[in-house]
């Protein structure tokens, strides 16, 4: 749940939302395209309160990369396709070199690619729609270090590169600092502090900060 | 044939056979064999009699009576075949009520049957049995499909798309399951298994191309009813897991 959470994200910018589990991390990010109905509060894009907007075209314009990617039947293409059936074969190799992917690809069946490469899919294809903003469920929970290390490359590439607002979440206080941008320490549902990544989890203000900083909240 | 009490009596010989076999092999239904036999005769001496009742009355609010007790009792048992869906007598009795009346309406219409409880008792009695299998079937695979790929269903919503979009192949493969008898014994009827109306009809000694014409306005009824109550149950049962702001929800 969440609750007592006001906040402005600024376009173009990198956010990484932390906390320990059921604080209410991913329940926000799910707020944030409509997935769940806000039971309260008012929720803002670009100025104008969200429900003005169809939820599928927000959402079209707020992607979200779940924690786990899951790709359709089919091929690459098919699974960029899904997500924008006008694109053109220029822009989805454009969506393939985003996210490092050889073009090459583009006619593999999903079933044969690796976890590391299916979330690099799954990010094509989010960035498919041509989003203001990608929210970002732990998107590397699933994955090895070196996979790890690779998307978040291409999720500060994404952010620094093509103006896209990032917001994301993680659970470890190390990836928040080496992504850097902007820091949100929630706990229960609301938000505790927010602050540059460096300083955030290098100095916390609040008892919280430090508690899960020391690992004291799990 | 010849078919009365005594008869009857000695056609038990067999079920006696089949729990002298389920004894030695120690099968554990032999409660069951024995009930259900017993069970089954009570029911369907009762139900003769009630029938035999409502044609010699020759009311229509009887024969009405009983269709709707038919088709409650029907509705009662899809229903609670499927577990952690909304409301689902309602859409039961709806999916039911509407898939039995509208292939009833055309035999009436076409004036292929006259409204006598001799015709509409028995077929309503055909049509509700299959709504009802039809019914229970589609709304459980539907559901447990749609529990089962929140992930996928998810992902496809997070991509713009509409919750019609997001659980349509669900939507699809459910009514299909609730399809699959009826078209599996249009299939394979006269070559697998001979079908029961049919078979009664000749065992009490009617001409079999008759027996013949009257199965297949059977089946092609039935096919009405199962299609009409599949669909109309998926309709009801998917609008239950999405909100109208195309957000999935499952019931607890």
């Amino acid at each position: 749940m969440v609750d007592d959470v006001s906040f402005t994200f600024e376009a173009g910018r990198l956010y990484v939302i932390v906390g320990p589990s059921g604080a209410g991390k991913s329940s926000l990010l799910r707020l944030l395209n409509r997935m769940d109905e806000p039971t309260g509060g008012e929720i803002l894009f670009n100025g104008e309160d969200y429900h003005a907007v169809e939820p599928w075209e927000l959402r079209r314009k707020v992607g979200f990369l779940f924690q786990t990617p899951h790709l359709f039947e089919g091929t690459v293409r098919d699974n960029i396709r899904y997500a924008n059936r006008e694109i053109t074969d220029e822009r989805i190799y454009g969506c393939l070199e985003r996210v490092q992917l050889r073009r090459d690809m583009l006619d593999a069946p999903t079933d044969n690619l690796s976890i590391g490469e299916k979330q690099r899919v799954a990010l094509a294809r989010l960035l498919a729609t041509d989003p203001l903003v990608a929210l970002l469920d732990e998107p590397t929970s699933a994955l090895d270090p070196a996979n790890t290390e690779a998307i978040e490359r291409l999720i500060k590439h994404v952010a620094d590169e093509h103006g896209i607002t990032i917001i994301m979440v993680s659970h470890s206080p190390d990836q928040v600092v080496r992504l850097k941008g902007e820091a949100l320490l929630m706990s229960a549902g609301r938000l505790i502090e927010h602050g540059p990544a460096e300083e955030l989890i290098g100095n916390p203000r609040s008892m919280e900060g430090r508690k899960y900083v020391n690992g004291e909240l799990s | 044939m010849v078919a009365g009490l005594r008869e009857v009596g000695l056609a038990a010989i067999m079920v006696l056979i089949a729990i002298a076999v389920g004894r030695y092999w120690k099968l554990p239904v032999l409660k069951d064999m024995a009930w259900g036999s017993v069970r089954a005769f009570i029911q369907l001496v009762a139900v003769g009699y009630a029938i035999k009742f409502i044609f010699g009355m020759e009311s229509l609010w009887l024969m009405a009576l009983a269709l709707v007790v038919m088709t409650v009792v029907g509705a009662q048992t899809a229903a609670g075949r499927v577990k952690r869906i909304e409301r689902p007598f309602m859409i039961s009795i709806t999916a039911m009520l509407i898939g039995s009346i509208v292939p009833l309406a055309t035999m009436l219409l076409a004036d292929i049957i006259s409204l006598d409880a001799r015709y509409v008792i028995p077929l309503s009695g055909m049509i509700i049995g299959n709504a009802m299998n039809a019914c229970a079937l589609s709304m459980d695979r539907l559901a447990s499909d749609l529990r089962g790929n929140r992930l996928a269903i998810e992902t496809a919503l997070a991509l713009g798309r509409k919750w019609r979009e997001a659980s349509g192949q669900y939507q699809r493969a459910a009514a299909r399951t609730g399809m699959i008898a009826i078209l599996n014994f249009l299939k394979t009827t006269g070559i697998v298994a001979l079908p029961g109306a049919m078979t009664g009809m000749i065992l009490a000694g009617a001409d079999p191309l008759h027996a013949v014409f009257v199965q297949l306005i059977v089946g092609y009824m039935l096919l009405a009813a199962t299609t009409i109550t599949s669909v109309l149950a998926v309709e009801m049962t998917v609008r239950t897991f999405f909100t109208r702001h195309h957000q999935f929800r499952l019931i607890p």
